[in-house]
């Protein structure tokens, strides 16, 4: 079963800029897979399609069995339950704690505290922060800040983990780590895609690679 | 780019989804509620100087038109034991008798335009004015009976155009020596308080328009402040209902303690009233109590403070939060 599946998607922004051109890719579930292509091709339009941050000009775009085009409104936070992202810039909140951020999606799913605290511990022991728990993200080194990105995408232990250059910023041996990481996900059975543009990293990895060219996909290898 | 390989080892199964029940949910909507509306409360206090502002102006505004009605239920109270019925006093001339003064009262019972005649005989009038009056003294002094008979007619219509023909005609009798419209201040009286009390509806309707505004400015720079939360929170799959409660509950509680303020002060404005306002009583011989907002008024007060607020955050929420949305991220 395919667990992303475009089907000849266009997007247009509202300025007139085409970022994707007649997408088709399909990603099976439990495969991990690379998206690259140089700035501006269309790499984060393409996650943002799967997380309908976006929608898409024509064309279709599935999650599993879901259709996303027929999602209304009100489903989708139920799609972004079943999806991780981590991205490049983390998206942490500097007014809580690395444990109250990791539990912020557990706390919008519903989960009784005591389980989700047991599930924070986990995916911050995931991640070598156990010990930083109590600490402010702000406090943290920036690999540490996009550990802790990754431990908020997991903990719910979504079937689709989506990244968006997450290791931007960081140096290559903190850049193995966190695609280390993924790779351990990826072996339990979780979907990965990450958007990157750094191919010396990308080929060490031996994986699927998409690559995005001013919107077209030109390579599948 | 290298081939594309399969994973080291294969995936063994999908990896596990968590399931929520309902009954959890329900039991973390609960939880969600409490968490949240104690939150909403700590935040209130985070930024105590703006917040004792905001609640400043809400109380204002909100016992203005809470006090305004209360002292306009209070001034209707005080007329409503007081006959409304316009009357007209006709003054007998002196030197008529006591006899003649009876068959002429008589003789005003058959006109069809009075409903009620009522004599007041000189001797009557007399009794009346030494026991209302700090005069009574002075009555001793004088031989005579000064005071002339009057009779009290009602006229059947209380037809403002008609009232004072008639008045002007009873007075051209040769018998009466004046006639007073009576009761017509009460009657001005009465349209003054009512003009006043639309008055104060008007005004309690702006007010609560203000309301609205200042929790609905104070919930949207609240929602600026928080953009990031909200943000992130809708990314990884918050509900537009979880994004929305914490500013509905930030209104809730500044619709209910502004209005406890109002409430306080409108009490505390009664308080200062009411010496005052038993004097007035005591001068007009009226017996008199001041009357607070009364648990109805005062459930009233409270309850549609809470709604102002409530209505308050909606807005400004339904208004802003659709604007976040993590396209742009």
């Amino acid at each position: 079963m395919a667990a992303i599946r475009f089907s000849n998607v266009f997007k247009r922004y509202a300025s007139g800029q085409d970022a994707l051109l007649g997408v088709n890719f399909e990603l099976a579930s439990g495969e991990m897979c690379f998206l690259t292509g140089h700035s501006g091709a269309g790499k984060s339009t393409l996650l943002k399609l799967i997380m309908l941050m976006e929608r898409p000009s024509r064309g279709q775009v599935w999650v599993g069995q879901q259709d996303l085009s027929k999602l209304h409104r009100a489903q989708i936070p139920l799609l972004r339950r079943q999806v991780g992202v981590v991205f490049q810039n983390h998206q942490l909140l500097f007014d809580r704690s690395v444990f109250d951020n990791v539990a912020l999606p557990l706390q919008i799913s519903g989960y009784d505290p005591a389980d989700a605290a047991r599930r924070v511990r986990a995916a911050l022991d995931k991640v070598g922060l156990l010990d930083r728990e109590r600490h402010n993200p702000v406090t943290l080194s920036t690999g540490e800040q996009q550990r802790v990105g990754i431990a908020r995408a997991i903990v719910h232990k979504p079937r689709l983990l989506l990244a968006d250059e997450p290791t931007g910023n960081l140096d290559p041996e903190l850049s193995e780590d966190i695609m280390r990481l993924f790779g351990q996900f990826n072996q339990i059975g979780t979907t990965v895609l990450i958007a990157s543009h750094d191919h010396s990293l990308i080929n060490r990895m031996h994986h699927r690679v998409l690559t995005l060219r001013n919107g077209r996909l030109i390579a599948d290898d | 780019m290298t081939k594309r390989t399969a994973p080291d080892t294969p995936p063994r199964r999908g990896a596990r989804q968590h399931r929520v029940d309902s009954s959890d949910r329900r039991r973390s909507w609960r939880r969600h509620h409490a968490s949240v509306a104690r939150g909403a409360l700590l935040r209130l206090r985070q930024t105590p100087v703006a917040s004792t502002m905001t609640l400043a102006v809400l109380a204002i505004a909100l016992a203005l038109p809470g006090f305004l009605l209360t002292v306009l239920t209070n001034l209707q109270a005080l007329t409503a034991g007081w006959d409304t019925q316009p009357r007209i006093a006709l003054y007998m001339q002196t030197e008529l008798s006591d006899a003649a003064i009876d068959r002429f009262s008589r003789e005003l019972l058959l006109r069809d335009d009075l409903s009620g005649v009522e004599l007041i005989s000189r001797q009557k009038g007399l009794e009346e004015f030494s026991e209302y009056s700090a005069f009574s003294d002075l009555l001793e002094q004088l031989e005579a009976n000064p005071l002339p008979a009057v009779i009290m007619v009602t006229p059947l219509s209380d037809d403002p155009v008609k009232l004072p023909l008639l008045k002007t005609e009873l007075a051209g009798l040769s018998q009466v020596s004046e006639a007073v419209l009576d009761m017509e201040w009460v009657q001005r009286l009465e349209a003054v308080l009512a003009l006043a009390q639309r008055g104060s509806y008007v005004l309690g309707g702006l007010l609560a328009l203000a309301v609205l505004l200042v929790v609905g400015n104070t919930v949207r720079m609240t929602i600026e402040s928080r953009r990031d939360e909200i943000l992130v929170s809708k990314l990884v799959g918050a509900t537009d209902a979880w994004v929305r409660r914490p500013f509905l509950y930030s209104g809730f509680w500044f619709g209910l303690l502004g209005g406890v303020l109002a409430w306080l002060l409108v009490q505390l404005a009664l308080l200062m009233l009411e010496a005052p306002a038993r004097a007035l009583a005591e001068l007009y011989l009226n017996r008199f109590e001041l009357q607070g907002l009364g648990l109805e008024g005062s459930v009233l007060m409270l309850g549609a403070s809470v709604l102002l607020g409530w209505v308050g955050s909606w807005l400004a929420v339904a208004r802003h939060l659709r604007e976040i949305e993590p396209g742009e991220v």
